[in-house]
């Protein structure tokens, strides 16, 4: 066999290598997990309309579900930090200002109110959140 | 002066991709130049030397581009002109790479690997393909990442040493054609070169 044709061959050869190491990485690379805990999220807003959101997470407090969602792109929050926390403002679009109507947007957990600020509330498997549009009484 | 180094060549080749090499005696592990007795010589040493300064020279010199190395090459052409001292080479080269980065685990990684380059380089010095070099030097860059796993096998088992190559396959493929293209390349001018430097210094 001509030295030429050894060297096709093993050129070939070669490609045909390269392609099946891209074929194994494509089915095997690593992708990014899409979490561990389940949840859902329902946003009751000011004339008591809902919109569910459920999924899985690997995030360790509310806001990050809240910020994935975001991502996601069919929601929407506003905030300002403050000296307890994240302080939820807007969600969705409806804005809570207590200043002017005593309204304000409260966290639920597991059907109670929420002990933490959204960045602290922590995250367990098969949590039920909910952001309530409220008013003081 | 004249380069040509045809009437010294053992590899003479009517095929056009034949690269020559000027020293008759490579291969031979007991030829040892300015050796007086067993072990080695000073011109061994100072050839280990060299060969260390230009590996790590040619490791440093494309650091900046993933993958691209001129050692795999480097090895290749010092193995065929010095043959399996070039082993000591290698362990000079990782000793120095150690100092540079720390011991972590490429480090025992490297302790096999380029010997096995060289090792392997050597089983084939009888060859006087340039393209076979260069497909070698191709497929050693391509299965570099799967036999660097191999310490993983043994930290977190198979699923771990899998995880490990697979997640470094582009790397590889980036390793193989960079490998390919530079022994195509640069084969026949260092080998020319080290041709013209044993010459010159009376090898």
């Amino acid at each position: 066999m001509k030295k030429s044709t050894k060297a096709l061959i093993g050129i070939v050869l070669t490609a045909a290598l390269i392609v099946s190491f891209a074929l194994v990485y494509n089915r095997f690379r690593p992708r990014a997990g899409e979490g561990t805990k389940s949840y859902t999220l329902e946003v009751v807003d000011d004339a008591g309309a809902q919109n569910a959101y459920s999924g899985k997470t690997d995030s360790e407090y509310l806001s990050g579900i809240m910020d994935e969602l975001v991502a996601e792109g069919d929601f929407t929050y506003d905030g300002s930090e403050s000296e307890y926390g994240l302080f939820i403002m807007a969600v969705n679009g409806v804005t809570a200002d207590y200043d002017t109507d005593g309204a304000y947007w409260s966290i639920m957990v597991n059907g109670e109110y929420g002990q933490y600020g959204a960045d602290s509330q922590p995250v367990s498997d098969g949590d039920d959140f909910e952001l309530v549009y409220e008013k003081a009484q | 002066m004249n380069l040509s180094m045809k009437k010294h060549s053992k590899h003479k080749s009517s095929e056009n991709d034949a690269y020559e090499i000027a020293d008759s005696r490579v291969g031979d592990t007991n030829y040892r130049p300015g050796r007086t007795s067993g072990g080695w010589s000073i011109i061994d040493i100072a050839e280990l030397g060299m060969m260390t300064a230009l590996l790590e020279a040619g490791k440093h010199a494309l650091d900046f581009l993933p993958n691209v190395e001129l050692v795999t090459l480097l090895l290749i052409i010092f193995t065929l002109h010095f043959g399996l001292r070039t082993i000591a080479a290698t362990f000079a080269f990782t000793a120095i790479e150690t100092a540079f980065f720390g011991f972590q685990t490429w480090v025992i990684m490297y302790l096999y690997m380029w010997p096995a380059l060289v090792l392997i380089v050597w089983l084939n010095r009888r060859k006087t393909s340039v393209w076979f070099f260069s497909i070698l030097s191709g497929l050693y860059g391509l299965f570099f990442g799967a036999f660097c796993s191999i310490p993983y096998l043994f930290i977190g088992g198979i699923n771990m040493a899998f995880t490990w190559w697979v997640a470094g396959i582009p790397y590889d493929i980036i390793h193989c054609i960079a490998n390919f293209t530079l022994c195509l390349a640069l084969f026949r001018p260092l080998n020319h070169a080290m041709n013209y430097i044993l010459k010159i210094t009376s090898r």
